[in-house]
């Protein structure tokens, strides 16, 4: 069954390019329902039995070994929704071929946070790159394609980097079937190996997610992108790199972990307040939530790295809320992109008046990104900085706390610049959100209010072992 | 009392030949069949005869896997080693002669397919060879009907592509057979069991190894050694370079590991092979960068066989048993991925022009996008991405790199790989892109359907060597 969920998404993949080229309605549909389906299968799937199949057996063990359990299932289903969302009121050109497109990253992404084995999890690393690259070579309006050459070459230097480490890994350990292992039942490995293993995964890690200043290629990347695959990319592929800091960093290699924190402090508050100003002098609206995310997602690593439970499981939280409400940010700023075919804050304004609906989606998204009490993106904040505040770091809480507040600035920036003000002459007006369109961006509000109200399962989803690890070194402290 | 005529040989030693004795037969009867039969028939019975005389050889040339033999004295070693590399060089050959109709003019079909199965037979033959004069002789019989086949077609660059191919690789031969002179100078024998004596230290053992060496390099086309390649695969006809690019590496590869895993001394094997490896690294860089530049998909696949290369020796690197099973994987994974492009290049052939040019790819993804695809898997797997055989090819070389002690190699392997990705998809983005500017030529009228078959089997294998990947088991001994 986990199995069909990365299988499946791949094959219909495929089969969508079966479909004519005409049927641009039915691909649409096609690709949300395998999309929602996949959703409803991994929900019914939590903890259901390992399964694995032998891949390697010399020069180590690895093997297919797929699993749904922990923050992995959590992301799963934010993968899932986002897709369905992002496809069922998108507005591309060819969309049967988007559509493919999508569908294969989904199962390339699914197979990525369900992988128990490093070497299955390096493949999915990599695989998932390829879509992104295709969509963004084949749908950039730009002539040149220095965006997607930019996007293949940083991550792909991070998942050769992986790789290398993954067999060194292997070398070390004997097996990379090792995901979810509690740390105590392996072998223990020289320090200097873990060193430099921990070093290939994460550079990996940090292009992914990305992190200052690792994230030059993220900006352009985001906005080329169409809005639908931007979502998935922005509001998921962005958790991957973090993903790994949990399952593979602090599960198993937690001593380099510990040795990298002020490099990771470091480069975490760089990203937080540089994502920051950044976000607050873009036009380009879909570049304020580029940077914005860079901003996030150095609060994520802080949590991370300061390897308090609550901060973990803060971390956790804020992946899956920064993944609806960037998801819903990329839709809302796709649909009017696709009504006024510019992003320009400066070119746009006063759409609210004829577009209330579309405004109200808007507002929604962007109160629960800029962190307000009782929607997702503030209980994902403050369990993050309790935890980084609990473990020590005062100054460092402070710091962080500071871009919290830019956040609402940027955002109200771009929610008056294309809202609000006096109707703009030279912008066609066209038609408020379709139904269709609502129905797409109901299912993350609904998420957003959700999480915000109650985080408490998936705060509680790290793994296992990564708890005992982290409380192992709490009561070392 | 009358002298007898001693054949010292038994049905033994002749029965593990047979196989590189099947592919040299076959040529001869694609002559008669090229003689006799009425002249429309001639090219397509040429091809079928040399596909079954190949696909005969392979099956039975499976049949001594369990039955390790040293026939003709020690002078050709039948094992799982030469089979493997013998399945390699089938292989090669039947893909190259699937995309045949590109050989030359129709008039040479016969004579081009009896050479590419006695290059083949050459090919064999150095897969099974432990001492000197097999090797030569293999390696002889290898490359003077290569250059022949360089030359072969009315396309401009093909007599400069044989005469290059022809003067350079002599050199390199002449050096080699120096270096086996001085081998035999300094060890009293041409067998390669024999070189692990004591005699080994010499000053002299040490110049022939290191001629011997160059020689290996040379055909192997590892930098610098690598200068005529891009030249003479660019000038061949297109059949004739694929079959180069994996045949007189599978043969020769063999020579390179036999030589360095049996023949030397193991005190000083490390110290002689070390500047092999070292070529190797540089092969695998420069041969990716080099390969950024090229706009001719041969020229392209000729640096890219380059590096690829480099990592095929890299897994050699520290000669450790493993990592001869995970060359041998990673070559005939190389095997598959370069010959099913080689394929998709070849349904791209027009009269008087080999679809080689990258313009020839324009739009491909939106006018042919299953054959884009299989294209696009193709150069994937050359890469190392997932889910190919290049990947896992890739990890086994890693590990197999890491745990000899080579982590320097694999850093750079590394390296190489993240250079390559640029020359591979480039390619994949003029498939896809809306924007190259490149005229598109809209009609797709492949000259032959037959190279589908290439690009499917070659698909399909590069699918599954990468999710069940089989590397040969007992390839060991070699020499005895």
């Amino acid at each position: 069954m986990i199995a069909a969920l990365v299988l499946g998404p791949i094959l219909a993949g495929f089969v969508a390019f079966a479909l004519p080229r005409s049927a641009e309605v039915q691909a649409r549909f096609f690709g949300a329902v395998v999309s929602f389906l996949a959703f409803a299968v991994a929900a019914i799937s939590y903890g259901a039995p390992d399964e694995a199949h032998v891949w390697l057996q010399r020069p180590f063990t690895a093997s297919f070994h797929v699993a749904l359990n922990g923050p992995g299932f959590w992301l799963v289903l934010l993968l899932t929704l986002s897709t369905g969302c992002a496809l069922m009121a998108a507005r591309v050109p060819r969309p049967r071929d988007f559509v493919a497109q999508m569908l294969l990253l989904l199962g390339a992404m699914t197979g990525l946070f369900v992988a128990r084995d490093l070497l299955l999890f390096a493949l999915f690393w990599d695989l998932m790159l390829i879509p992104v690259f295709l969509t963004l070579i084949a749908w950039s309006a730009a002539k040149t394609s220095t965006t997607a050459w930019r996007y293949l070459i940083y991550n792909l230097a991070g998942g050769l980097a992986l790789l290398l480490a993954t067999a060194a890994y292997g070398i070390a350990q004997g097996s990379t079937d090792v995901i979810g292992v509690p740390a105590a039942t392996l072998a223990p490995m020289s320090p200097v190996w873990a060193l430099w293993i921990f070093a290939g995964f994460g550079f990996a890690f940090l292009i992914k997610t990305p992190v200052w200043p690792l994230h030059t290629w993220m900006p352009d990347t985001y906005a080329d992108l169409p809005a639908p695959m931007a979502a998935v990319v922005g509001a998921v592929q962005s958790k991957a790199g973090l993903y790994g800091f949990i399952v593979i960093g602090v599960a198993l290699l937690p001593a380099p972990m510990h040795l990298a924190t002020p490099l990771m402090f470091a480069l975490g508050l760089i990203s937080l307040v540089y994502g920051a100003l950044s976000a607050l002098v873009q036009d380009d609206a879909k570049r304020v939530v580029a940077y914005s995310s860079l901003s996030h997602l150095g609060l994520i690593v802080l949590g991370i790295f300061s390897f308090d439970p609550i901060a973990l499981g803060g971390a956790v939280v804020y992946m899956i809320a920064h993944g609806l409400f960037s998801a819903g940010l990329f839709l809302t700023l796709g649909e009017v992109e696709s009504r006024e075919d510019t992003r320009s804050i400066s070119r746009l304004g006063g759409l609210g008046a004829r577009n209330p609906r579309l405004a109200g989606g808007l507002t929604i998204v962007s109160l629960a990104a800029l962190g307000l009490p009782g929607l997702c993106g503030f209980a994902g904040e403050i369990l993050i900085l309790t935890g980084v505040y609990r473990a020590g770091y005062v100054w460092q809480t402070i710091v962080a706390l500071v871009p919290i507040v830019l956040a609402a600035a940027y955002l109200l920036r771009v929610f008056q610049g294309i809202m609000q003000g006096p109707e703009v002459a030279d912008v066609p007006q066209r038609e408020d959100m379709t139904p269709l369109e609502i129905a797409a961006l109901a299912p993350l509000v609904v998420a957003i209010v959700l999480l915000g109200v109650d985080p408490g399962p998936v705060a509680a989803a790290r793994a296992a072992s990564s708890l005992t690890a982290a409380a192992a070194h709490v009561a070392l402290k | 009392m009358t002298p007898q005529l001693v054949i010292p040989y038994t049905g033994a030693d002749w029965a593990a030949i047979v196989p590189t004795f099947v592919v040299g037969v076959a040529a001869l009867a694609v002559l008669i069949a090229d003689l006799v039969l009425p002249r429309p028939l001639r090219p397509t019975a040429a091809l079928e005869l040399g596909i079954a005389g190949l696909a005969g050889a392979g099956v039975l040339a499976l049949q001594g896997w369990h039955h390790p033999f040293a026939a003709f004295g020690g002078g050709f070693v039948n094992g799982g080693f030469a089979i493997a590399f013998e399945e390699i060089v089938v292989t090669g050959g039947i893909f190259s002669l699937l995309m045949a109709q590109t050989l030359g003019r129709d008039d040479q079909a016969g004579g081009g397919v009896a050479l590419v199965l006695w290059s083949a037979t050459g090919a064999m033959l150095m897969a099974g060879a432990a001492n000197l004069l097999t090797i030569f002789l293999g390696l002889e019989l290898l490359s003077l009907a290569l250059y022949c086949l360089c030359g072969l077609g009315s396309r401009p660059g093909a007599r400069e592509s044989a005469l290059k191919y022809l003067i350079l690789s002599s050199t390199a031969t002449a050096l080699m057979l120096y270096g086996m002179a001085l081998l035999f100078g300094a060890t009293g024998s041409v067998s390669l069991s024999a070189f692990a004596g004591p005699h080994a230290s010499s000053a002299l053992f040490d110049i022939g190894c290191g001629m011997f060496l160059i020689g290996i390099c040379f055909k192997l086309s590892l930098v610098p050694f690598h200068v005529w390649t891009p030249d003479v695969y660019e000038g061949a006809p297109l059949p004739v370079t694929a079959f180069m690019s994996v045949v007189t590496k599978a043969g020769t590869l063999a020579v390179l590991a036999r030589f360095a895993y049996a023949a030397l001394p193991p005190a000083g094997a490390q110290s002689i092979l070390a500047p092999v490896w070292i070529l190797a690294a540089i092969s695998m860089i420069a041969g990716n960068v080099a390969a950024l530049a090229q706009s001719d998909i041969k020229r392209l696949l000729a640096y890219s066989g380059i590096a690829q290369v480099g990592y095929i020796v890299a897994a050699l690197a520290g000669t450790s048993a493993q990592g001869l099973r995970y060359a041998i994987f990673y070559l005939g994974a190389y095997t598959f991925m370069n010959l099913g492009a080689f394929a998709v290049v070849a349904l791209l052939s027009r009269e008087r022009d080999e679809g080689s040019h990258l313009s020839s790819f324009a739009g491909l993804g939106y006018r042919q996008p299953i054959l884009a695809g299989a294209m696009t898997f193709f150069l994937l797997s050359l890469a190392g991405l997932p889910p190919t055989a290049g990947f896992t090819g890739k990890i086994l070389i890693l590990a197999s790199a890491v745990n000899a002690g080579y982590a320097w190699l694999a850093g750079l392997l590394i390296l190489g790989t993240a250079i390559s990705a640029y020359a591979y998809f480039k390619i994949v983005r003029t498939m896809y892109a809306r924007t190259t500017g490149a005229e598109i030529q809209r009609r797709f009228v492949p000259a032959s359907f037959v190279p589908w078959v290439g690009v499917a089997v070659c698909a399909v294998a590069t699918l599954v060597l990468g999710l069940y990947p089989i590397a040969p088991s007992d390839v060991l001994p070699l020499v005895k």
